[in-house]
């Protein structure tokens, strides 16, 4: 189940520094991403939108007050009736507080209002979940949002539940699953896991396959395989974090989505 | 001519009598009592226990003084309708300066009649030639209106003095004022001698009104229509500087903007916008005022065009203008632009529908939590988590209903079926069990009346999704126990 290329290490290698790896940096700030999830899933796929854009929120230093998350959703197009657990947040490492929850009544204000919210400086994490074939989403909204994330640095984050793939300007899409926990003792259930699958990636190459865990004392999901391979020694280059593996692919953008 | 009103709480409709009680001391005491108790021989002062004693059905309710100074404020803004010139009588009386406003009501005693049943209370009026004798009248007085019947107590002395009059054998302001005034001065104090003065009229007994503050309001009028709405706009953003300038001095903000277009046909037409803070940046209110233009179902039809636009803020709060800080800009610039972006999602889409989440002390977990406004909410740190089981990220509203197989009646779930497909359980933990509030339900200390107790379990299925589950009901107390998917955990 591990991936060609580990998206995190534990321990120093090649030329990046060990505080460049402090944070897991698949969903890179300032770009738009993609989750594709199903129904059942939901819980997971957003445990690793939260844990991903919290976490660089602090990391960052914004502090807890300047790192608003603004949650949208289109109301009439839920088939799960679910809220947000304010405790079940906290168990993530994210403070309620900053979580603001915009219910709009079509997908179409959700995209405006998600655009605005991306727009607006003070905000860290822009978070829209859609169910189902969500057409508005083609690749001019796409497009805009991804302009409006690089202008003011927030992370867009487009959680698609029971959804084809769409080509879009978005980074990165990944796919999650919830994945068998290791158990607790007496046979309760472990820490969050899920099964993240990276689908495609702008600038990097796609078709990775991580099975993370939460990792309850540094508060953020952590790749399981990754402590095994630490007694290997390590090939310069192939344990960095996503961002860096970034090429110049502005321009053919168009070509390489889907 | 001046009129004071003592108002006192009862609710006529009540047929039985009914008290206010307030602790005084160690005892419970009478504060305030309504028309039946008072015909029935109760009064303030009186302890509860003698209250009870003389009239068991007495129907009482816990004194609120900072409520009544409130409904007291409240009062004395209406009572602006009858005169401009309303002062307090704490804790219970308003003073109207009535003189030239009684024609327009027809005369004193009809417009008495008329704040009275404004003010849907009972009251005792009195009138007198100033605001002292008035409010004596109304306070001690009876029908006739006559000052020198009044009792001394109507003068509002100290106990000493006031047995010190009743020994002397003055009981009346009349006994009172045929002594020479020097003789009272010297034997009751220089204040008795300056009420009673009061009180006769032949000393100044000024009042204070409160003076309503001049609303924050700003109008423009064309000598020709304008039917452009940007230009429209262009006008309204010039009103929305002079209003800014005018809150401005008096270190106020708006939280409420009401706009006006006058057509020149005669139709009128309103905007109105909201903010969760007071602002007074023009930009910012305009930028909001779009947007309600935006969502409007029809917009602004300026029809042959409009004559004028008049702006009122009618709702202000304070607003100091801050200093700008040399540290933490940049993160207090983003703090107001969410500010400003909940007002404006909040304008388009409902203020009910930008929402935040508050704890609340419960125990039942959907109760634990509240979705308020984000306008309203205030920052309040999350309670820690760490004294109970693991909570689940998303909450099902309303718990799902599900088929469950356990091994034994009090066990955890071997195998549940949810939405038409069969789940094996491979992981479980639990109970956690959280038991009804009873100290909420009106039956709740009886047994069986509390309602139902959920025992949680946290479960993995095989294919590694992790759920909470709860049983409603006991076994072996309650018939039928339902199992329901109360949430997923990551």
């Amino acid at each position: 189940m591990a991936g060609r290329v580990p998206i995190y290490g534990t321990g120093p290698s090649g030329r990046q520094a060990p505080a460049t790896q402090a944070s897991f940096r698949a969903l890179e700030r300032g770009h738009l991403h993609e989750i594709h999830a199903a129904a059942p899933d939901r819980a997971a796929a957003l445990a690793f939108a939260l844990s991903h854009g919290a976490s660089q929120a602090v990391s960052q230093g914004m502090g807890a007050q300047a790192g608003a998350i603004f949650a949208l959703r289109a109301t009439r197009r839920q088939r799960l009736p679910t809220l947000f657990s304010g405790d079940g947040l906290a168990l993530l490492g994210i403070d309620p507080g900053r979580l603001t929850l915009v219910e709009t009544g079509s997908e179409v204000e959700m995209l405006r209002a998600g655009l605005e919210a991306a727009r607006c400086p003070g905000v860290s994490m822009v978070l829209m979940e859609s169910e189902g074939r969500f057409a508005d989403y083609d690749l001019t909204a796409s497009r805009r949002l991804v302009l409006a994330a690089e202008a003011s640095g927030v992370t867009i984050l487009l959680l698609r539940g029971d959804a084809e793939q769409r080509s879009s300007g978005a980074q990165t899409r990944w796919s999650i699953r919830s994945a068998p926990s290791v158990p607790l003792e007496a046979d309760a259930p472990g820490l969050p896991a899920v099964e993240a699958e990276l689908l495609r990636c702008r600038s990097g190459p796609a078709g990775g396959r991580w099975l993370l865990s939460w990792d309850a004392e540094h508060g953020c999901f952590r790749d399981r395989d990754a402590g095994e391979r630490d007694g290997q020694p390590s090939v310069p280059g192939a344990v960095v974090p996503f961002s860096r593996l970034r090429t110049d692919a502005g321009s053919d953008s168009q070509r390489q989505v889907a | 001519m001046q009129a004071a009103t003592a108002s006192d709480r009862s609710p006529d409709a009540e047929p039985a009598p009914f008290a206010l009680v307030a602790r005084v001391g160690n005892a419970l005491r009478l504060a305030s009592v309504d028309r039946i108790a008072c015909r029935q021989g109760l009064a303030a002062g009186m302890t509860l226990a003698d209250a009870r004693a003389r009239c068991p059905t007495l129907v009482t309710h816990p004194a609120d003084p900072p409520a009544d100074a409130r409904e007291l404020d409240r009062l004395l803004e209406a009572m602006r309708h009858f005169t401009p010139m309303v002062a307090l009588d704490a804790p219970d009386g308003l003073i109207l300066d009535i003189s030239g406003c009684t024609h327009l009501f027809g005369g004193a005693q009809a417009l008495a009649r008329q704040a009275r049943a404004m003010a849907g209370y009972a009251s005792r009026p009195g009138f007198g030639t100033n605001a002292m004798a008035a409010r004596a009248l109304a306070r001690h007085g009876r029908a006739d209106g006559d000052i020198h019947a009044l009792p001394v107590v109507a003068l509002d002395l100290d106990d000493g003095a006031l047995a010190a009059l009743r020994r002397a054998g003055l009981r009346s302001i009349g006994d009172l004022a045929r002594r020479p005034m020097g003789m009272i001065a010297a034997r009751f104090g220089e204040q008795a001698v300056t009420r009673l003065r009061q009180i006769l009229g032949e000393a100044p007994s000024p009042i204070a009104p409160r003076r309503p503050s001049a609303p924050i309001r700003a109008e423009a009028r064309f000598p020709e229509p304008i039917a452009r709405t940007e230009d429209v706009m262009d006008v309204i953003e010039d009103l929305l500087g002079q209003a800014a300038r005018q809150m401005e001095a008096r270190k106020l903000g708006g939280r409420r903007f009401v706009i006006r277009l006058l057509r020149s046909d005669g139709a009128r037409q309103g905007l109105a916008i909201e903010t969760g803070q007071p602002v007074r940046d023009p930009a910012a209110v305009l930028r909001l005022l779009r947007e309600r233009i935006d969502t409007m179902a029809d917009p602004l039809d300026p029809g042959f065009g409009f004559d004028a636009v008049l702006l009122a803020v009618p709702r202000v709060e304070p607003l100091v203008e801050r200093q700008q800080a040399m540290e933490g800009e940049e993160a207090r610039a983003g703090e107001e632009s969410i500010v400003a972006l909940i007002d404006r999602l909040g304008i388009r889409l409902g203020p009910d529908k930008v929402r935040r989440l508050q704890p609340r002390d419960r125990h039942i977990p959907e109760s634990a939590q509240a979705f308020i406004p984000a306008t309203q909410a205030k920052a309040h740190p999350w309670p820690a988590t760490s004294h109970h089981a693991p909570r689940p990220l998303l909450l099902f509203d309303p718990p799902q209903p599900v088929a469950v197989i356990a091994g034994v009646p009090d066990g955890p779930p071997q195998r549940f079926r949810w939405r038409d497909q069969l789940h094996e359980v491979r992981l479980a933990e639990g109970p956690e069990r959280i038991a009804a509030e009873w100290w909420r339900r009106r039956d709740g200390h009886q047994p069986g009346g509390a309602g139902r107790t959920r025992d949680y379990y946290r479960i993995e299925d095989k294919d590694g999704r992790r759920y909470w589950m709860f049983r409603h009901g006991l076994f072996g107390e309650e018939s039928d126990i339902g199992w329901y998917l109360h949430g997923l955990f990551a």
